[in-house]
C-alpha cells in the first residue's frame, strides 16, 4: 500500500469548530479537544434554553404583574386579575401587562378597576 | 399602545386599539357584541363602558405582529393620530422585556425602611422583610439584579414567637470538626446575641447564592430602639400581614 499522509483534512474540520468557540474563555477557545467538547455543550445549552426562554420570560412577567397588582388593595392578586381578564374576554397577554405595569402603572390600575366590575 | 394614558377616556381607546392591532387576525371564536372600530375616535366624547372587546380586521392586520408602535413609517396615514410622536424613535418597549440599566439600581437611591420588632411574630415579620429586600413588591423586579430596598430592624430583642418556641426552638451550628455541633434554644440565643435571631430568619428566606448573600447585607438589625441610619431618612415598613402582631 502506498503511504498516505492525512494532510490538512483534520485541520480544516477543526478550524470550523474552533471558529464557533472563538469567544470562549481560556482553554475553551485554545485547545482543540476542549473546543469540540465545549462546542457540543454550548449547542446543547442553546437548544434546551430556547424552550426554557419562553418559560422563564412568562414567569418573570407573572411575577412583575403580581407585584404591582398586590399593591392595589387587600386580597387582590394576580390570579384574580387573570380570572377577571378571562371573564371580560380581554386579550392582553402577560408580556404586555408587565410592560404596562412598568411603564405606566396607573394604566394598569385603570384596566384592572374596569374588569373587576 | 403608545398613547400616554392621561385620562380615562384615553385609556379605553388606547387599550382597545392596542389589543385589536395585536390580535386582529386570531380571535375568530369569541362571541361578542359588535363594537366596530371606527376610523376616527372623537376622544373627548368617547365613553364606552368596558365590555367584551372584539377583534376587527384592520387595514394593517397582516403586519401587526411585526409593527412596533415606535416605527411610524409603517402606520397608514389615517391611523397616525393614535401614536405619540414623542415615543416614535425610542426603544421598543412592546417587543423587549424591560431589563434594568445601571442607573435603575444605584444603592444610594434605594428606599430605606425601618420596622420595630416589638411583639411581632418572628416568621411573619421576616417574610415581609425578605420580600422588600428582594424587591418582589416592585414592578421592576428582576431575579438577577438587586432591585430591593434596605430594611432596618430595631428592638430586635423584643421579637415574639408563638407557642412554646421560646424554650423549644433550637438553633444549631456546626464548626466543621467532629463533635462540633452547638445547639441553643431561642431563649439562650436571645440572651446572647438577639440580632442573630432575626438575621437567621431573614437569611433563610432570601435566595441562597451570590446575589442572596449581597441582599442579606441590606438588612440592618439593632438591639435597642435607635439606629445609626437617620441620614438615610428611613420610612416605616408597610406590613400587609394581619397576623404579624402578637395577640396579648
Amino acid at each position: 500500500m502506498t503511504r498516505i499522509k492525512r494532510g490538512y483534512i483534520a485541520r480544516r474540520r477543526r478550524k470550523k469548530i474552533s471558529l464557533f468557540a472563538s469567544s470562549f474563555r481560556g482553554a475553551h477557545s485554545r485547545l482543540t479537544r476542549t473546543i469540540t467538547q465545549q462546542r457540543i455543550r454550548a449547542l446543547v445549552s442553546a437548544h434546551r434554553d430556547r424552550d426554557r426562554k419562553k418559560r422563564d420570560f412568562r414567569r418573570l412577567w407573572i411575577t412583575r404583574i403580581n407585584a404591582v397588582i398586590r399593591g392595589m388593595g387587600v386580597s387582590y392578586s394576580y390570579s384574580r386579575l387573570i380570572h377577571n381578564l378571562y371573564r371580560k374576554q380581554l386579550l392582553l397577554n402577560r408580556k404586555i401587562l408587565a410592560q404596562i405595569a412598568i411603564s405606566n402603572r396607573n394604566c394598569l390600575y385603570m384596566i384592572s378597576n374596569e374588569i373587576i366590575k | 399602545m403608545a398613547i400616554l394614558c392621561a385620562s380615562t377616556s384615553a385609556i379605553f381607546s388606547s387599550s382597545s386599539s392596542s389589543e385589536r392591532s395585536g390580535f386582529a387576525s386570531l380571535r375568530k371564536t369569541i362571541p361578542s357584541n359588535q363594537s366596530s372600530f371606527l376610523g376616527f375616535f372623537p376622544v373627548l366624547a368617547f365613553s364606552k363602558p368596558s365590555g367584551v372587546r372584539t377583534k376587527t380586521t384592520l387595514s394593517f392586520s397582516k403586519r401587526d405582529f411585526r409593527v412596533c408602535c415606535q416605527d411610524l413609517s409603517l402606520v397608514p396615514e389615517n391611523q397616525r393620530w393614535m401614536f405619540e410622536e414623542s415615543e416614535a424613535d425610542g426603544p421598543d418597549i412592546w417587543n423587549n422585556t424591560w431589563y434594568p440599566k445601571a442607573k435603575d439600581h444605584i444603592n444610594t437611591e434605594k428606599p430605606w425602611y425601618v420596622v420595630d420588632a416589638t411583639d411581632k411574630i418572628l416568621g411573619r415579620l421576616a417574610s415581609t422583610i425578605a420580600v422588600h429586600i428582594r424587591g418582589k413588591n416592585l414592578a421592576t423586579y428582576t431575579p438577577s439584579v438587586d432591585m430591593g430596598a434596605f430594611v432596618i430592624v430595631v428592638n430586635a430583642e423584643k421579637v415574639a414567637v408563638s407557642g412554646k418556641k421560646r424554650t423549644q426552638k433550637l438553633y444549631r451550628r456546626h464548626s466543621g470538626r467532629p463533635g462540633g455541633m452547638t445547639v441553643e434554644t431561642f431563649n439562650q440565643l436571645q440572651q446572647r446575641i438577639p440580632e442573630r435571631i432575626i438575621e437567621h430568619a431573614v437569611r433563610g428566606m432570601l435566595p441562597k447564592g451570590r446575589l442572596g448573600r449581597a441582599l442579606f447585607n441590606h438588612l440592618k438589625v439593632y438591639k435597642g430602639p435607635d439606629h445609626p441610619h437617620e441620614a438615610q431618612k428611613p420610612v416605616d415598613l408597610p406590613i400587609r400581614d394581619k397576623r404579624v402582631q402578637k395577640q396579648r
